[in-house]
C-alpha cells in the first residue's frame, strides 16, 4: 500500500503482459488505427439508444448525461476472483449477523467490542427495528462492496454499501454493449456471465418473502420517481425481473397488508425492493413530511405481511465510523480472520491521531462520515493548500464527522484516451445478493477515473465505467 | 385499585382525504403494576387492522380507512384495569428491547441539562440519584411556569408573565423529556411512558406522561417529574418509547386535528 508506482493490472514491472490480459493485449495490437476511437463513438450511440443516463445533482447544464464508457474491458483472473468472492461472502455474512445482533440482544456491545454509543446514538441506527425477525434473518439482501486493488495480491474494501447500492444496471449494460462492440474478443476468452443478475435478484427477493406469500411471491420495485438520479436503473431492474415499478402512491396498506393499484384492481405485494431511503419510506413511522413513501408500510413489515429489501436500519453496518470495526465484527460472529483488508482509518476524535492527521493532511483522504458519491471528500495529494486548510478547520470543528485514511495507490487498467491507450486508476464494485443463499455476480462495476492521475472514480466527478471480466478456468 | 377507562379520540381529517392510515398505541400491557381485565378498541376499520408489536414492545394497531365517509373518525377505547401501588417499581418484563437502547439521545432528549453536573462522580445510590433528578427537573421547569397576575384573582382574564405571547406552562411531556435527557446524560437508560392518571378526587383523570429509568437491581422504576412522585395505583401505563414521538398513542397520515376525551372511574 502507498507505493509510489501504482499496480498496473495489464503489465508487469518488466513490461511483459500479465497472464489474464494476454488475449486482450493481442487484440489491442490488432486493432487498426482509429479502431478504438470508432468503437468509442459506436459505444456512445449504443448507450444513448439504451437510454442509460444519469443525473448530476447540482449540475447546471442539462440534467441527463450518458455515463462515459471505456471500450477496453478490465480483466480479473479466475483465482483472483475466487479469493475476492470468498472475502466478500465472509463480509456480508458477518455484517448481516451484526445487524441481527444490534437489533436484538446486542451481545457485541455488551462484550465491549464496539463502543455502545457509536451504534445506539448513530443516526443510521433504527430503533424501530428492535426485535423484528426478518425473513431468513437477512437485513442486507443487496450489497455493493467497493474494493480497490493496490498490488498483485492485495485488495482493500473501501465501503460495504448496505443501503441501496446503485450501478448494477451499468454492469449489465456495459456487458451488453461490449458484446456488440467486440464479439471477436469474447471468442478468445472464457468470460463468466453477468446476465444472470436480474434472475438471481428475483430469486433472492422471492426467497425472503413472508411466510404465507404463496409459491410465486409478488415483487414491487419502489422508486422515488423520475427525478431520482438512478430512476433508469429502477425501471430497468423492474423490467428485467418482470416486477412492477411503483412510486409511493401506487402502493397502499389495507388490513395490515400492502397492495398495489393495477388496472384490474388491487394486487397484494409480498416483497418491496425499495430504492427510497429509510427516512422517506413511511411517513407514519419515519419523516412525517415524506411524500415519497407508503404510509403504514413499516407497520405492515413489522406485522410480518411484507418484506422490505433492504431492511430499514442496515445503514448502521456500513456507517463510515463503524467500518473500522468490520474486522472485529467478522471475528466476533464467524470466529475467522477477515480475508479482505480494511483501509487503515484514523479517528479524529482521538487527540493524538487528530494531531497527526492535521500535520499530514496533504497525504491523506478525508471523508465525511455520512457523505457519499464523492461529495464532502478531499484527496490530499490532488487538492490545493487552501483545500487542506479548509478541511483542517472542518475536522477541528467536528472531529466526529470525518474519517481519514491514507491515500491508496489504486491499481490502473489500460483505458482508451483520445485514440491512445493509457493507464487510469480503477476501483471495483461487485454486487452481492443474500437470501436463501449468497449469490455474487462475477465481476461487478469497474469505475475508472478518466483524468490522468485522478483517484476519484465517481461518475458525478468525471469517472467512467468499464466492462469487468472474470475469466473462467 | 380497579379503574374504568373510557377514552375517545375524534380525528378530523383534511377535506378530500382519500386514504387515512392510523397507528394506534392504545392497548395497555399487563405487568407488575397493572392487570388489564378487559379492553376494547373501536374504530372504523379496526376489524381489519394489522396487529403488531412495535420496536419498543408496545402492541400496535395499523388501521386504514379508504375514502372515509365524512371527515371525522371516532376511536373509542374502553376497559378496566386493576392497578397496584409498587412505588413505581416494574422489574424487567420479558419481551422488551435491551435497556441500552434507552440511552439513545433523540431530538427531544439531546440537550444536557446543567443540573446533571452536580451528580457526576457522586457516590449516591441509583435510586437516590433518580429521585434527585426528578426534583431538579421540577424546580428547573417551575421557573418557566406562568405567574398569574392580580387580574386572575379578580376573575378577569389570565395574563401570562411576560405578556400575551409567553409560552404555555411546561407540559408533562416537557418534564419527562428533561428527566430523560438528564438520566441519559448520566448513562442511565430512561424511557417515555404515555398513560392515564386518575384525578385526585378519584374521578375524572387524564392522559398523562411520565418517565421510567432503569435500576440494575429493581429493574424499571417510574418517575413522574411533573408531580414529583413515583407512579402509584392511580397510574395506568399505555405505551413506552424513546420520547413523546415514539410513544404517542395516535399517529395519523394525513396529519389531522385530534381532540380527546378521557374519563377514568374508580370502581372500588
Amino acid at each position: 500500500m502507498g507505493e509510489t508506482t501504482p499496480f498496473d493490472e495489464m503489465y508487469n514491472a518488466d513490461g511483459s503482459v500479465r497472464e489474464p490480459y494476454r488475449a486482450l493485449s493481442e487484440w489491442l495490437a490488432e486493432q487498426p488505427d482509429k479502431g478504438l476511437a470508432l468503437m468509442q463513438t459506436d459505444a456512445e450511440a449504443i448507450f444513448r439508444k439504451l437510454g442509460i443516463t444519469f443525473a448530476v445533482y447540482g449540475s447546471e447544464e442539462g440534467t441527463e448525461k450518458v455515463i462515459p464508457f471505456d471500450v477496453i474491458p478490465r480483466i480479473i483472473a479466475a483465482q483472483e476472483w475466487r479469493k475476492l468472492s470468498r472475502g466478500i461472502e465472509q463480509r456480508v455474512k458477518a455484517l448481516n449477523a451484526f445487524l441481527y445482533d444490534v437489533y436484538h440482544r446486542q451481545e457485541i456491545l455488551k462484550a465491549g467490542r464496539i463502543p455502545e454509543k457509536l451504534i445506539l446514538n448513530n443516526a443510521a441506527f433504527c430503533p424501530q427495528m428492535m426485535g423484528l425477525e426478518p425473513a431468513r434473518g437477512v437485513y442486507a439482501h443487496i450489497i455493493g462492496v467497493d474494493i480497490v486493488r493496490v498490488g498483485p495480491d492485495e485488495f482493500y474494501v473501501l465501503e460495504d454499501n448496505l443501503r441501496t447500492p446503485s450501478g448494477v444496471s451499468y454492469m449489465l449494460e456495459d456487458r451488453e454493449a461490449m458484446m456488440m462492440l467486440a464479439p471477436d474478443l469474447f471468442q478468445r476468452s472464457k468470460v463468466a456471465p453477468v446476465e444472470t443478475y436480474p434472475e438471481n435478484l428475483r430469486r433472492t427477493l422471492q426467497s425472503v418473502a413472508p411466510a404465507g406469500a404463496g409459491s410465486n411471491p409478488v415483487i414491487a420495485v419502489l422508486t422515488p420517481g423520475i427525478y431520482n438520479s438512478a430512476y433508469f436503473e429502477h425501471s430497468f431492474l423492474a423490467d428485467q425481473m418482470g416486477a412492477a415499478l411503483c412510486e409511493g402512491h401506487d402502493l397502499f396498506v389495507d388490513g395490515g397488508k400492502v397492495y398495489m393499484r393495477t388496472t384490474t384492481g388491487p394486487e397484494r405485494v409480498d416483497v418491496i425492493y425499495r430504492r427510497i431511503d429509510d427516512d422517506y419510506l413511511d411517513p407514519l413511522t419515519f419523516r412525517p413530511d415524506s411524500m415519497l413513501g407508503v404510509p403504514g408500510v413499516f407497520d405492515a413489515y413489522r406485522a410480518g405481511n411484507v418484506t422490505l429489501v433492504n431492511a430499514p436500519g442496515t445503514g448502521i453496518a456500513d456507517d463510515k465510523a463503524v467500518y473500522t470495526y468490520v474486522p472485529e465484527i467478522i471475528e466476533f460472529y464467524l470466529g475467522e480472520k477477515a480475508l479482505l483488508n480494511n483501509v487503515p482509518t484514523y479517528n479524529c476524535t482521538d487527540e493524538d491521531q487528530r494531531g497527526w492527521v492535521l500535520d499530514n493532511i496533504g497525504d491523506l483522504v478525508v471523508k465525511e462520515v455520512h457523505g457519499s458519491g464523492g461529495y464532502g471528500m478531499m484527496v490530499g495529494p490532488t487538492s490545493t493548500k487552501a483545500q487542506h486548510e479548509e478541511f483542517k478547520k472542518k475536522i477541528l470543528a467536528r472531529p466526529d464527522n470525518y474519517i481519514v485514511q491514507p491515500t491508496l495507490s489504486l491499481s490502473t487498467c489500460p483505458t482508451h484516451i483520445d485514440g491512445t491507450v493509457a493507464p487510469r486508476h480503477v476501483d471495483l464494485r461487485p454486487y452481492v445478493l443474500v437470501g436463501d443463499e449468497v449469490r455474487i455476480t462475477p465481476g461487478g462495476l469497474t469505475r475508472v477515473a478518466l483524468k490522468q492521475g485522478s483517484l476519484v472514480v465517481n461518475s458525478s466527478q468525471g469517472g467512467g465505467t468499464k466492462d469487468t471480466w472474470v475469466l473462467e478456468d | 385499585m380497579r379503574i374504568g377507562i373510557e377514552h375517545k379520540l375524534r380525528v378530523t381529517l383534511p377535506p378530500g382525504t382519500g386514504q387515512a392510515v392510523l397507528h394506534l398505541l392504545l392497548t395497555p400491557p399487563s405487568g407488575q403494576s397493572q392487570t388489564v381485565e378487559s379492553w376494547s378498541v373501536e374504530a372504523p376499520g379496526i376489524g381489519n387492522a394489522g396487529r403488531l408489536i412495535d420496536g419498543f414492545g408496545n402492541t400496535a394497531h395499523l388501521v386504514n380507512q379508504t375514502k372515509p365517509e365524512g371527515e371525522e373518525l371516532l376511536i373509542r377505547v374502553r376497559g378496566t384495569v386493576t392497578t397496584r401501588d409498587t412505588h413505581g417499581v416494574l422489574g424487567r418484563p420479558p419481551g422488551e428491547p435491551m435497556p441500552a437502547l434507552y440511552r439513545r439521545l433523540t431530538e427531544a432528549t439531546r440537550s444536557e441539562p446543567d443540573f446533571v453536573e452536580a451528580y457526576r462522580g457522586r457516590s449516591v445510590s441509583r435510586l437516590d440519584l433518580l429521585h434527585g433528578l426528578m426534583a431538579d427537573v421540577r424546580s428547573n421547569l417551575a421557573h418557566n411556569e406562568p405567574v398569574p397576575t392580580q387580574m386572575q384573582a379578580d376573575g378577569g382574564q389570565v395574563q401570562r408573565q411576560g405578556g400575551a405571547e409567553a409560552a404555555e406552562p411546561p407540559s408533562a411531556a416537557e418534564h419527562v423529556h428533561l428527566f430523560i435527557a438528564a438520566a441519559r446524560a448520566l448513562n442511565i437508560p430512561a424511557r417515555f411512558v404515555a398513560g392515564y392518571r386518575l384525578g385526585e378526587d378519584a374521578d375524572g383523570g387524564c392522559l398523562h406522561a411520565w418517565a421510567e429509568a432503569l435500576d440494575d437491581g429493581l429493574g424499571w422504576i417510574g418517575f413522574d417529574p411533573q408531580a414529583v412522585m413515583c407512579p402509584t395505583d392511580a397510574y395506568v401505563r399505555l405505551a413506552t418509547g424513546l420520547d413523546a414521538q415514539t410513544a404517542t398513542v395516535l399517529r395519523i397520515v394525513p396529519q389531522s386535528a385530534v381532540t380527546e376525551e378521557v374519563t377514568l372511574t374508580r370502581h372500588d
